[in-house]
């Protein structure tokens, strides 16, 4: 028969949440645990009393173990009981704990019990790591007190004790399995707060070691009150997201998922939305990164401390480096202890000794920096002494993530660079940041570090040979550093960045050329980025923008470096070969640009431009216009003419086809010609002026972005009738352009018939040359030779039936000899490449040239 | 039900995706892939070392629409896409026998 134990499931459901927030109001999650284990001791102790008088049973003692034994019980945690019997009568052991067990599970509670001898259980914690720790939180509940008693005289004695370096050995080893389980980038985003690294768990593991090595469960006396007090804060914050999120969910949940990060946040009093769930999770990854640190540093001290015959062995290893550090047994140790103090600009050449004589300091060393923080002050951060050899470490590139690494474990760094405090455990939330800003940066650093290693150089050959030959190495790592500073902050984080490093630089005594160079990669950190994978490549325009934006070879390496160490530390999945591709075909053909910045340069200047045209055109259409203007253009034209231009090309939408002129000196007159582009344009029109007997003294030919043809010809006609043929001209284009007629219908009715008078003058030798080095985008025609009327039909002309489409040309005439540069691309928009298409390009363009 | 299926530009995505979302497509999947077809690949050089840039990076978009919605999805596919030069993409349209959602077990047009 069963018994009742004077609660419902229902009303234990309830006393859990009133208690909840009875404590919450006025005490730390720590109380609840221990309250809430109080009351759970009352249920338990109640069957096991009821049961016991129902049931005939030998004597035994109940403990409570696991975290139960701590007295540390979540809301919905397993309640974890040991029955300890005296070693004859098992037998009659199972009726006893079914008749204890079965109220409990009806109340919902997780209850499981072991019944064990107390020899069984002394041999089995010597072989079962797990029943080990379990039985070393046991705490008495009831029946005999003996057993207990004399169980734990004999644990203590013969196991914990005994065999401390093993049993740290296999802590160390199950804590390594155990964070490599929950390394899945998923969990830094949706961390498990018992199991994960740096969560309850790991806690645990340092106090049983403290328990097992220094014989006291006060684990807060072996450290530093400083460092005691924020672990348990740490320790307290862990507690209470974990008790919150058993409410919640009504279950043992101990994934922090992004469903309860949203719920918990403000119960916690973290400010709503998502700002209040970035700030939780932020504290709870310096929370999980603090128990991570002080495990590792118990393990460190446990493991490591050397016995006393090695450190006889090693007195005769030691070496001196400097007068204040020395070398033994491989690490690194101080001769005296206050040096930190007494001059605190040791700390950084202990980084730089670290480097040089690649040793790790032991955690003597590492309680000596901590301790030395608060001596950390302005005068520190701004002396030459310790900046320069901070960038000499950096220089050098030798293990600079480790170093940074560990300076930033023992808050050195966040001390020398107080910027860097804001962005620790810093989180973005969404799920492509995986872990918070500070460990980000550090990452970066390492692919950084990686890349100049050789470790990528199969993968990654242009990016591991530009990390080497990159002039100014410390700067590169800083910036990398660096490069999200500013995300501590509310607002654009790269422009709040670069004030940031600016300031940072100049603290540290940085040049001013270093200063602005760190300055704009932190303000350019994602333009690369931009460019690369939201722009068409394809596009002169886009790369000549990104030029002259980047400004020279040096920065956009630097880019390119610091773009593909961010990606990198994203997360295992952001970088791809995808991405690799885009940037690269990026960074190679900026990189042509500025080596080949001489054929390139009619471009500059653009945005100027796009600033001046505000005057004269509203925002709308230079909005609508802007984008599609090319710098080339930009570069030839005035503002005003520029503003006509825009006006002209606004009212094709209507209209064929726009001609302007004005005459000037009689003979001579400037042709504007504004059309929707097409292929054979250019030669139409110059067919067209030649039929009239206009000859084409000069000529620029422009192409937007948006298909607008925009032409312009400085043209001559010696007989002065200009008006009537440029009226001609006019009309015998529109007539061309409608299909109406066919140009060499017409030239085929009128031959030539030049008004111009012929001289006799010296001749000139021909030149056609074709290059496709000098633009990653057109093949670039050069055709030099003696003037005629109709010349430049002719090779517009040939051009087209060779299936060139001509994106920009000048055109000049030196006195009788003319000097004609096109940019064409074939039908496809690609360069012409072919060895065959371009010899006999060249064949065409040199006999029409040779031709008198 | 049809399946689309678009390989385009890589910077057309976000002009591609924002023009579909505005016809009523209510997912799609975007993958990265690599691929050549008339547009090679081509080399580039930097100080001497040759690197060959021989699949050229694209986006690929996948989405199921009802087939009253086909001509129209395809139609602004190729609009948004359109850059009038070489390696604008393809599209593919392919029959779908069906279709489930896996939390509801829904069938069908239901499942889009």
């Amino acid at each position: 028969m069963q018994f009742d134990l004077g609660i419902t499931r229902n009303g234990l459901i309830d006393t859990k949440i009133l208690m909840a927030k009875e404590v919450s109001n006025q005490s730390s999650p720590r109380e609840f645990l221990r309250q809430h284990s109080d009351m759970v001791d009352g249920l338990v102790r109640k069957a096991f009393q009821k049961a016991q008088s129902q049931v005939s049973a030998p004597s035994v003692c109940l403990i409570a173990v696991g975290g139960y034994g701590r007295a540390e019980l979540a809301p919905y945690s397993d309640v974890d009981l040991l029955l300890l019997y005296s070693s004859s009568k098992k037998e009659e052991l199972p009726p006893l704990i079914e008749k204890m067990l079965y109220p409990l599970w009806d109340l919902g509670l997780e209850v499981s019990c072991s019944s064990r001898s107390i020899n069984e259980c002394l041999k089995m914690a010597q072989s079962d790591l797990q029943i080990k720790t379990g039985l070393i939180d046991g705490r008495y509940l009831d029946g005999e007190y003996e057993f207990f008693r004399k169980l734990y005289g004999l644990f203590t004695k013969k196991v914990l004790h005994r065999t401390v370096q093993k049993f740290a050995e296999g802590l160390a080893k199950d804590l390594y399995l155990r964070n490599q389980k929950y390394e899945d980038p998923a969990y830094a985003l949706e961390p498990n707060i018992k199991e994960g690294e740096g969560g309850l768990r790991n806690f645990q593991i340092g106090r049983w070691i403290i328990r097992a090595k220094y014989k006291t469960d006060r684990w807060d006396s072996i450290l530093f009150p400083d460092h005691s007090r924020m672990l348990d804060i740490s320790l307290q914050f862990l507690w209470a997201v974990r008790n919150q999120l058993h409410l919640l969910s009504g279950r043992r949940q101990d994934n922090l998922t992004f469903e309860f990060q949203e719920k918990i946040a403000p119960i916690l009093g973290f400010p709503p939305g998502t700002k209040g769930i970035e700030e939780m999770m932020r504290q709870y990854h310096l929370s999980t990164q603090r128990i991570s640190n002080f495990v590792y540093d118990i393990l460190e001290r446990a493991l490591h401390e050397p016995s006393w015959v090695k450190k006889f062995f090693f007195f005769f290893q030691r070496k001196k480096i400097d007068e204040n550090f020395g070398t033994a047994y491989g690490e690194l140790h101080l001769f005296d202890p206050v040096t930190f103090k007494r001059d605190p600009s040791q700390l950084m050449t202990l980084f730089r000794h670290c480097q040089t004589y690649r040793t790790n300091m032991d955690f003597r060393m590492e309680e000596a920096v901590v301790e030395a923080l608060p001596f950390i002050d302005d005068r520190f951060r701004q002396s030459e002494e310790v900046n320069q050899t901070f960038l000499s470490i950096l220089r050098k590139g030798e293990r600079v993530e480790t170093l940074l690494k560990k300076m930033h474990e023992l808050g050195f760094l966040s001390r020398y660079i107080p910027e860097f405090s804001e962005i620790a455990g810093k989180i973005h939330y969404d799920l492509y940041h995986v872990h918070p800003v500070d460990v980000h940066s550090i990452l970066a650093v390492e692919e950084l570090g990686k890349l100049r290693d050789g470790l990528y150089q199969k993968d990654y050959f242009l990016l591991t040979s530009l990390s080497r030959e990159i002039e100014k190495t410390e700067i590169l790592f800083l910036t990398t550093l660096l490069h999200d500073i500013g995300k501590g902050m509310d607002g654009d984080h790269s422009s709040i960045g670069e004030k940031m490093v600016k300031h940072i630089g100049e603290r540290m005594g940085l040049s001013m050329e270093d200063r602005e160079l760190i300055g704009f990669l932190v303000s350019h950190h994602l333009f690369m980025i931009q460019t690369a994978f939201r722009r068409d490549l394809h596009d002169e325009q886009v790369i000549l923008r990104f030029a002259n934006e980047v400004k020279n070879l040096n920065q956009l390496k630097m880019l390119y470096l610091l773009t593909f160490a961010d990606i990198k530390a994203v997360g295992p999945e952001a970088w791809t070969s995808w991405k690799n591709t885009l940037l690269m075909e990026l960074f190679l053909k900026t990189s042509h640009f500025f080596e080949k910045g001489a054929v390139a340069t009619p471009f500059l200047k653009g945005d100027e431009m796009i600033q001046k045209l505000q005057e004269s055109l509203s925002q709308e259409i230079i909005s609508e216009y802007a984008e599609h203007l090319p710098d080339r253009y930009l570069s030839c034209y005035s503002s005003a003419e520029i503003t006509h231009h825009i006006e002209m090309a606004r009212s094709i939408e209507k209209e064929l086809l726009l001609v302007e002129w004005e005459i000037e000196k009689e003979t001579q007159a400037k042709v504007t010609v504004c059309t929707k582009d097409r292929y054979g344009l250019f030669s139409k029109i110059a067919g067209s002026m030649f039929l009239n007997r206009l000859n084409i003294l000069e000529a620029q030919i422009h192409t937007w972005g948006n298909g607008v043809a925009l032409d312009t010809f400085w043209v001559e006609d010696a007989t002065k009738d200009m008006k009537s043929r440029l009226q001609q001209f006019k009309k015998d284009l529109v007539e061309m352009l409608s299909g109406k007629i066919f140009l060499k219908d017409l030239l085929s009715k009128r031959k030539v018939s030049n008004g111009i008078k012929q001289k006799v003058i010296p001749r000139v030798p021909e030149e056609v040359k074709i290059n496709n080095q000098d633009s990653d985008f057109y093949t670039i025609v050069e055709v030099i030779g003696e003037d005629r009327v109709g010349i430049l039909y002719e090779i517009t002309q040939a051009l087209t039936d060779h299936g060139c489409d001509i994106h920009f040309a000048r055109v000049s005439t030196l006195g009788n000899r003319i000097v004609d540069v096109f940019y064409v691309q074939d039908a496809w928009g690609e360069k012409i490449e072919e060895k065959n298409r371009i010899d006999q390009l060249k064949r065409t363009l040199s006999r029409l040239m040779g031709k008198d | 039900m049809k399946k689309i299926e678009a390989i385009i530009k890589p910077f057309k995505l976000d002009e591609v995706k924002n023009a579909l979302t505005k016809i009523g497509v209510q997912g799609m999947t975007v993958t990265e892939v690599r691929g050549f077809g008339r547009q090679k690949g081509h080399t580039e050089v930097y100080r001497g070392a040759e690197y060959t840039i021989d699949f050229v990076p694209k986006a690929k978009i996948e989405l199921i629409v009802t087939d009253e919605l086909v001509t129209q999805a395809i139609e602004t596919i190729e609009r948004a896409a359109k850059t009038g030069k070489i390696g604008d993409g393809k599209i593919f349209l392919s029959p779908v026998e069906e279709m489930i959602r896996i939390r509801t077990g829904e069938r069908g047009r239901d499942a889009i």
